[in-house]
């Protein structure tokens, strides 16, 4: 939005009279440009020429979100118009459905550049899904699915420039719910989209996006394919030994969300919503003992590494609450970690306060 | 009438890592830089901005309320230019001759109701009030609760924010589905406290305050984890005293807005250094020019100029009006 990461530069001050009578000359353009396309779609001039104009606009400047919507009218009319003709018997189905197919695929051609030129644009992205839509609903399954399979490889494309994008990872989850729909007569990728994040882990460990999408699609995975609590368990233990082996980077705050989702099996008031919701009170305890042990092995390699005093915290507080209680000693223990936390940690020394003082009232 | 001329004017020329410890706020300077943004039509990217045009009124005016000088923009020509932007179907585009969007009609309405001017919706038409409503309530998906940002469909839990804001202060919140919209946005929540734009999706600082935004509108915080939240919110804050949105991305100026007015609503608003983050505020203002930019060294524009201010009027930035985080 706006200018992001925009360095500062020449100010207008700076220009000179030429750059000036430029910038004024190429205004006047784009100026003379944009009345135009707005007068023509006002008389519904729907023509070739209408829609290159709105291309060279876009060119230009992708977030004119009206000139989106005018390119839409353009199709829709186009194809309404498709459609009389093939119901006055003036027009084949079959050429009908290459027309719309061809269509709809010259304008995805024509996105393609302009996201890669600003894969942030909110507008590029939805008149993609627009367009994608539209051949769903116009199109036979045996056409439109195989554009959606494309689109899944481009938005692999995109993530794999910039793995952290928001537009891209929630556009995939959009593009895979399509895919798998009975309409386009799919199935469900769950499972393959599981190693999808399990890759993008592997390229790069902090990439949270792909650790945030791998915790709602194990808990799909489990449902889709009635998991027993033995199966949820295995997977629980798998992903344990997962994000250990990450953790050998403690100073990545992603790693430790994923951990802390982990831990929400072994937390009365979460686990029904987690992974192993049906875990023993017995088998909680032993993880979270097993998990303290860990966590205490890699503190001793980073002392000045802050999250695993919080982590080692969590573990003591999940004990007590499937103990009913908190023990004095383990009271004690805490406290000692949260004057850690306020030397390691002053930025948010208000948050380990306030922990202080609920431990000391006893509402911790 | 336009304010969001965008970058041109970043005048100061930091080497990152040299910048001397920054001066205070510049209100001068700053409330200048917004009244000359509508100066500046000799320059391409005010054209080529101007799809952000009432949202650029909305940013500047409520930085110059922020700032104590509400009155450095002529009302009868905000008023007008506002009314330009409104369509047939009641809602408001960017600019004249945009299409109605819900991103443009909560700016028109937030702006009418910064400048006392609701009252004018009925004057000039009867139902004039009802009929930016009705635009609002028409675009709320009934099966699902979340709301458009336009005819076309895309949705995202920022236009459920923006709608129940406009609806709340219009007072119209009965023409929607609430307890469906509710729903919606607790299938928004993440096991790390967070809310994303739709079901599934990550948690994202922006988004969350257009989670907590709109619990807050209609008495719901209750459905919130707040120690949860308030903690992932906290980790926001990094080394150099600004805010990121997510988990290892960039700091920047406009999370100085979603994180912090979202740890406000929880409460938790001490659970971040806010002399760190004021200090961070302030190196990234122009102190020559004017204006705020994303971080240091960069183009300042009204965005970030808006959102680095409310973020000081949070932290209780001496000489500035106080801000409602919601």
């Amino acid at each position: 939005m706006t200018s992001h990461g925009i360095p500062r530069s020449a100010t207008r001050e700076e220009r000179t009279a030429d750059a000036r009578q430029r910038e004024l000359k190429e205004i006047s353009e784009y100026q003379r440009l944009v009345e135009e396309v707005n007068q023509k779609v006002q008389a519904e001039e729907f023509t070739p020429e209408l829609l290159q104009k709105t291309a060279e606009l876009l060119r230009r400047n992708p977030e004119y979100y009206t000139i989106w919507n005018h390119r839409r009218r353009i199709y829709v009319h186009e194809f309404q118009d498709l459609e009389k003709q093939v119901s006055a018997g003036e027009l084949e189905e079959d050429s009908r459905v290459s027309q719309v197919l061809d269509i709809i695929q010259l304008d995805l051609q024509f996105l393609f550049p302009l996201l890669l030129k600003f894969p942030k644009c909110y507008w590029i992205w939805n008149h993609r899904l627009w367009l994608l839509q539209q051949a769903t609903a116009l199109l036979p399954v045996s056409k439109a699915r195989p554009l959606w399979e494309e689109e899944l490889g481009l938005v692999g494309k995109m993530l794999s420039r910039d793995s952290r994008n928001f537009h891209g990872w929630g556009y995939r989850r959009i593009v895979v719910q399509s895919l798998e729909s009975p309409t386009l007569h799919g199935q469900s990728m769950s499972r393959q989209e599981l190693d999808y994040t399990k890759q993008m882990i592997g390229i790069n460990l902090s990439n949270f996006s792909a650790w945030h999408n791998r915790s709602k699609l194990i808990l799909k995975v489990l449902d889709e394919e009635n998991a027993s609590d033995e199966e949820r368990k295995k997977m629980l233990d798998a992903e344990l030994e997962l994000i250990h082996q990450a953790l050998f980077d403690p100073y990545d705050q992603s790693l430790w969300f994923y951990h802390q989702n982990l831990m929400c099996s072994f937390d009365l008031d979460l686990a029904e919503r987690s992974m192993a919701p049906n875990l023993s009170n017995e088998q909680r305890l032993t993880y979270i003992a097993s998990e303290r042990r860990y966590i205490e092995e890699v503190l001793e390699d980073a002392q000045d590494c802050k999250w695993p005093y919080q982590a080692l915290i969590e573990c003591t507080l999940l004990e007590a609450k499937l103990r009913q209680g908190l023990q004095d000693d383990d009271k004690k223990q805490i406290l000692q970690w949260l004057k850690e936390l306020k030397t390691l940690d002053p930025l948010r020394e208000g948050r380990w306060v306030d922990m202080e003082q609920s431990l000391i009232k006893g509402t911790a | 009438m336009a304010l969001v001329a965008g970058p041109g004017r970043g005048g100061s020329h930091l080497s990152s890592g040299s910048s001397p410890a920054p001066a205070g706020l510049v209100i001068d300077k700053h409330v200048k830089y917004i009244q000359g943004l509508d100066s500046r039509k000799d320059e391409l990217d005010y054209w080529l901005t101007e799809h952000l045009r009432l949202n650029g009124v909305y940013w500047g005016l409520t930085a110059l309320h922020l700032l104590g000088h509400p009155d450095a923009l002529p009302r009868d020509k905000t008023l007008h230019f506002v009314f330009a932007c409104q369509n047939q179907d009641g809602g408001f585009g960017a600019a004249p001759g945009h299409d109605s969007h819900m991103l443009y009609t909560v700016s028109a309405v937030q702006i009418l109701a910064t400048i006392n001017a609701l009252p004018e919706l009925e004057n000039r038409r009867e139902g004039g009030k009802e009929r930016i409503a009705q635009y609002i309530a028409s675009l709320q998906d009934p099966n699902t609760g979340t709301f458009a940002g336009d005819e076309w469909g895309e949705t995202d839990t920022r236009f459920l924010y923006g709608a129940f804001n406009a609806l709340s202060i219009l007072n119209m919140m009965h023409l929607v589905n609430v307890e469906k919209a509710v729903s919606y946005i607790q299938a928004c929540a993440n096991f790390d406290g967070g809310f994303g734009r739709a079901p599934g999706a990550e948690s994202h600082a922006g988004q969350i305050f257009t989670c907590l935004g709109a619990l807050s509108i209609v008495r719901r915080l209750d459905l919130v984890d707040t120690t949860r939240l308030g903690a992932w919110l906290s980790e926001r804050q990094l080394s150099n005293g600004g805010l990121n949105g997510r988990p290892e991305k960039l700091v920047d100026v406009c999370y100085s807005w979603w994180v912090l007015s979202s740890l406000a609503m929880l409460g938790k608003l001490h659970w971040i250094n806010a002399s760190q983050l004021t200090k961070f505020i302030l190196t990234c203002q122009d102190p020559e020019h004017g204006g705020i930019s994303d971080m240091p060294g960069d183009m300042v524009d009204v965005f970030h100029t808006v959102f680095g201010v409310a973020g000081l009027s949070l932290l209780g930035y001496p000489g500035l009006v106080e801000v409602d985080p919601v």
